[in-house]
């Protein structure tokens, strides 16, 4: 351990650590620009310039290594004057564009001009002139007249996506970063510039004029796209209204997770979060002429059902069809009640079908917790409507995967065999109309419960956004069956939070013993 | 009586062939580095000697091979820096014209004391012509045994190869030169760590002038004391000081160290042009701070001028006459470095251009009173803010002719 | 199309780029064998000079842009070079580049009509004691006038 002084206060840190990095475990901020955790530094953009004493020039923050000892000012008279220069020269040739820019709000020239600026302009030549919105790739907009030339994008591109769609070209003040004979920013992690770029130089197009980042609010989730469980923070508006049909949810941005995504998310992820607000299921629906139901009588009626069949020896006539976007949670629950309670046979998964895997995140498998399904005990046997149809009486479906794998006159044949379907989906599909009762759910991004990612590591969550509505997560569904069917109903009882779930499971499962951080 | 160390051949004819070299004592160094002394003791002669670098900077040759680790498990690499980039500069042309087998044999010596077997010269890409020569020198020295594998039944084995640059000052910068060598754009890069252990191919490397290695034969022939005393104690041998601008006899002129600036002007380069009268000098080539006619009274050695606020640098003298506008000089101070500056880092990059733009204004006669003091503002936040001394070596100059020719440029300015 | 280098330029090529243990130091001395065998360096023979060294055409165009001397579109049949920096300048350059302007008829930048000239204007040549000098392709001349000029130009074919 190293022990130096930032500011006057004591630090005590790792040998080989930066003076930026020891300044942040101690909260003092640096202002920067070229610096991201994610690469070697720069050491180019010059605004982490610091004071150490006994040192004739200022020096760089985040890339001078602590020594014994070491003394170091960060807001000294010199270095704020530095920083003010270094500020003037990136100002000088920025064009006045915070009006029409998206950054505005989270852009670290705006940032620090307030806290280290606020002088009068002494730039009175012609300020240098670039590109100005031209598109950059499927997902990008490129204002090269913003560019402060930090290149973090050309960057990643070279060290993360090795795709090396940016370079940079010409010298001195031409310098510039920019494609290559028109080809496109077209990667599957393209939307991590626009979050690299600490400037409006790199922006979404799906973001581009919407709103404006201070209207919305930044909520912690995780991605279900697939089983990498990348950490994200989705912003969304629930206040401000700019278009006609009300949007909630802007954008989705990565969050820092050493273990699962490290500092990035892939595109599929960050821009695939049009479900949260389309084709939403949001009311009860019934079919089937039973009187109009609500969430308190669902599981009466069908823990009534189940019993019913039960007594008459007919466990084997109750069929459930699970999938992998369930929770680790609502999965237990399952097995509790289907497997471990009801004991039938007939218990199946559809999941949407494989994709590709890149050899970054995005893997082959495309929901969040088929580790968790398999940690729990479930063999998944793939599903044909013959087994599933046959001599069932009560079909309970999680999730509408199977009218993306079968069409609706197929379903519609076996559906109607069994005598009551009920369906619970965040979202609407043929199946609302072929079941006997639609219930609407919440996305993950809308519940709490804790998902299993395909290296082992289980994260929970809270909800990030509302409910809509008429909803209930399947978790409490689950408590509440399980209660109604009464065969260990002291057992369900316990479960008045996602948390205390996850806590019995760590008692039986022993891959699920969480440790407390 | 001036001892001739580097030019001593520069009118012999053909010299620069190695069989005329030979005659006139050639590689006779070699020869005694090689079977009579070690790596230690060569290390050691060079450090007495006080050879200082001759490209700009003037760090000590002996300091910077010493600072190689040993015991590393990788190849060591030597590179020439024959950029010689910096204005006003011409010196090193002339050794790798008339003799380049006298650096060819500093590059032997050098490469054998600290252990390297493959060296570079990085040779400016205007150059073409010298470096053509450098080849065919290269070439003889292979062909009689003194490159190669087993110098000279020595056993040691060097290779030595020409890289041509392709117009880029900032490639002179040791780390920049690194960079250009590894086929990149010339970036010079963050110090540390420094190319002694992380050079050229992230194995250790040097770095040295032309004319700093093309001495080090002689201090192997005639020893470290014997240095010392052709120059000074702490800045042995000669220096080629080339003078250019407005005088009678602009070229080079090798002289000892702590020769009188005056002199050099006056008597060797013959004085002002045609009835001219001297307004100021830049004594160590563009990146020099300027010095008035008044100040030019001094010894030209490296504590010399760091005495006089200025620095002996690449030891270029530009002389400027009275007829020479400073306006106009300080705009093609500003062009230059503004054009020559990589873009890395943001001072030196948005600075030089700000200040060239409101140079090329006050030159087109719409300067303003606060021009002056804004450009001295903007070059303090250059000056030791970069990632490299092209920032300084911007800053310095440009600050040195509004302070010193203040009153003169005030009076472009209109009121 | 990208073009191709021809079979003596390829064996060249091979003895340059076993000068260095990793192909891609190779980049300038190729370029500049590249430029002279093309008369440019543009998309198409970036694409060429990139296989040869196992690197991406963006890195070509990265060092072509950075560096003065690689140009993106061919010049004429004499590059006129002339130093427009400060000794050179002291002793009346930027006269005889105008003179230069003048006679040829272009402006810094261009080439003459018949591709025979291109002027431009260059940073220092490190030939100040000729002062004031120019290139000609890789010849230099020094101590210019405009007579020198003139009868320089008339020798050039």
């Amino acid at each position: 351990m190293v022990k130096i002084f930032i500011d006057d206060k004591p630090v005590e840190v790792e040998e080989g650590t930066t003076v930026f990095n020891a300044a942040e475990t101690a909260g003092i901020s640096i202002p920067h620009l070229c610096y991201h955790p994610a690469f070697a530094p720069e050491g180019t953009c010059r605004m982490c310039l610091v004071e150490i004493e006994g040192l004739p020039k200022l020096e760089l923050a985040c890339s001078t290594v602590v020594r014994e000892g070491m003394k170091v000012f960060t807001k000294s008279e010199k270095v704020v004057e530095a920083r003010r220069g270094v500020l003037e020269f990136l100002l000088a040739d920025h064009p006045l564009d915070c009006p029409i820019c998206d950054q505005a709000g989270d852009c670290k020239l705006q940032d620090y001009y307030e806290e280290y600026g606020l002088y009068d302009s002494h730039f009175i030549e012609v300020k240098e002139k670039r590109g100005k919105k031209t598109k950059l790739g499927p997902h990008l907009m490129h204002d090269q007249e913003r560019c402060v030339l930090c290149r973090r994008c050309v960057r990643f591109l070279k060290e993360v996506t090795k795709t090396q769609e940016m370079g940079v070209f010409e010298r001195g003040v031409h310098a510039e970063v920019n494609i290559h004979e028109g080809i496109l920013v077209d990667n599957n992690y393209s939307g991590n510039l626009a979050e690299l770029c600490p400037v409006g130089a790199i922006t979404d197009t799906d973001f581009r004029f919407k709103t404006r980042s201070w209207f919305l609010d930044k909520e912690n989730s995780i991605c279900p796209h697939c089983s990498r469980g990348c950490n994200i923070t989705i912003e969304h508006n629930t206040h401000f209204h700019r278009f006609p049909v009300p949007q909630r949810v802007y954008r989705v941005k990565s969050r820092f997770n050493p273990d699962v995504n490290g500092y990035w998310i892939c595109d599929l992820g960050r821009y695939g979060y049009s479900y949260l607000d389309e084709n939403r299921l949001d009311e009860i629906h019934v079919n089937n002429g039973i009187s109009k139901l609500d969430w308190q009588g669902i599981a009466p009626l069908l823990a009534g059902k189940i019993n019913r069949l039960r007594y008459m020896n007919k466990v084997s006539h109750i069929a459930v069809v699970l999938n992998t976007w369930l929770t680790n949670e609502e999965l237990y629950l399952a097995k509790k009640i289907f497997f471990d309670d009801i004991r039938t046979d007939k218990i199946f998964f559809v999941d949407p079908p494989q994709g590709k895997a890149d050899e970054i995140l995005l893997t082959e498998d495309r929901t969040p917790n088929r580790r968790g399904a398999q940690e729990i005990g479930f063999e998944r046997d793939s599903l044909d409507l013959e087994t599933l149809s046959e001599k069932t009486d009560l079909l309970i479906i999680f999730g509408s995967f199977l009218a993306e794998k079968f069409s609706p006159a197929e379903l519609k044949t076996h559906l109607d065999k069994i005598e009551t379907t009920i369906l619970l989906s965040s979202h609407t599909s043929e199946l609302d109309a072929l079941v006997d009762i639609a219930l609407p759910v919440p996305t993950i991004a809308e519940k709490s419960g804790s998902l299993t990612n395909c290296n082992g590591i289980v994260q929970t969550f809270a909800p990030a956004l509302e409910d809509c509505r008429d909803s209930c997560p399947e978790w409490r569904f689950l408590v509440d069956l399980g209660k109604e069917i009464g065969i260990n109903f002291k057992f369900f009882s316990q479960f008045t939070s996602t948390q205390a779930i996850l806590e019995e499971m760590g008692k039986e499962i022993a891959f699920f013993e969480m440790t407390n951080d | 009586m001036n001892e001739k160390i580097l030019s001593k051949l520069f009118d012999v004819e053909q010299a620069h062939k190695i069989d005329v070299y030979l005659e006139k004592d050639g590689y006779r160094a070699v020869r005694k580095a090689l079977t009579d002394m070690n790596a230690e003791q060569i290390l050691e002669e060079v450090k007495k000697a006080s050879l200082r670098g001759r490209g700009g900077a003037g760090f000590p040759a002996g300091v910077k091979w010493g600072f190689v680790p040993k015991g590393v498990d990788k190849p060591k690499y030597l590179c020439v820096n024959a950029d010689e980039g910096e204005p006003g500069t011409f010196k090193d042309k002339y050794i790798m014209s008339y003799n380049p087998h006298l650096l060819i044999e500093g590059i032997i010596i050098t490469s054998y004391c600290v252990g390297i077997h493959q060296a570079y010269i990085y040779i400016r890409g205007e150059y073409e012509n010298i470096a053509l020569r450098l080849e065919q020198a290269i070439a003889e020295a292979v062909d009689k045994g003194y490159l190669g594998k087993n110098i000279i039944g020595s056993g040691f084995e060097l290779n030595l190869f020409v890289h041509r640059g392709a117009g880029a000052y900032v490639c002179g910068e040791e780390t920049a030169l690194l960079e250009s060598l590894e086929g990149k754009r010339g970036n010079p890069r963050l110090k540390p760590p420094f190319p002694a252990s992380i050079g050229l191919f992230n194995c250790p490397t040097v770095i040295n002038n032309v004319e700093t290695l093309s001495n080090v034969p002689s201090i192997i022939l005639n020893g470290a004391d014997w240095f010392g005393q052709v120059g000074l104690p702490k800045d042995g041998g000669t220096r080629i000081f080339g003078v250019s601008g407005m005088v009678k006899k602009p070229g080079i002129y090798e002289l000892p160290l702590g020769s009188s600036l005056k002199e050099i002007i006056f008597d060797y380069a013959g004085g002002m042009k045609e009835g001219k009268e001297l307004k100021a000098v830049i004594p160590g080539g563009m990146s020099a701070p300027v010095l008035t006619a008044d100040e030019i009274d001094i010894k030209m050695d490296f504590d010399s001028l760091v005495e006089a606020k200025s620095m002996l640098g690449s030891a270029a003298i530009i002389v400027i006459d009275k007829d020479t506008s400073m306006l106009d000089v300080l705009r093609l101070v500003t062009k230059f470095y503004a054009h020559e500056s990589c873009g890395q880092c943001t001072p030196c990059r948005v600075g030089n251009n700000w200040i060239r733009k409101t140079v090329n204004r006050m030159a087109e006669g719409r300067g303003k009173k606060d021009d002056l003091d804004n450009i001295l503002r903007l070059a303090n936040n250059i000056l030791g803010k970069t990632l490299c001394p092209l920032g300084d070596a911007a800053a310095m100059p440009i600050i040195s002719i509004v302070q010193k020719f203040r009153q003169e440029l005030e009076s472009y300015i209109r009121n | 199309m990208s073009p191709e280098f021809s079979e003596k330029t390829k064996k060249k090529l091979e003895d340059i780029i076993a000068q260095y243990p990793q192909k891609k130091a190779a980049l300038l001395p190729v370029l500049h064998v590249a430029q002279r065998e093309f008369g440019r360096i543009a998309y198409e023979e970036e694409k060429t000079v990139a296989a040869l060294l196992d690197i991406k055409p963006i890195e070509v165009r990265e060092v072509v842009t950075f560096y003065s001397m690689f140009l993106r579109e061919p010049v004429g049949k004499y590059h006129i070079q002339i130093c427009s920096n400060l000794s050179c300048s002291i002793l009346g350059a930027e006269n005889l580049i105008e003179y230069l302007k003048e006679k040829l008829d272009i402006e810094v930048g261009e080439t003459t009509a018949d591709q025979k000239f291109t002027l431009t204007t260059v940073e220092c040549l490190g030939a100040c004691e000729h002062a004031p000098c120019m290139m000609v392709n890789f010849d230099y001349y020094g101590n210019l006038t405009q007579d020198k000029i003139d009868e320089i130009l008339d020798k050039l074919e």
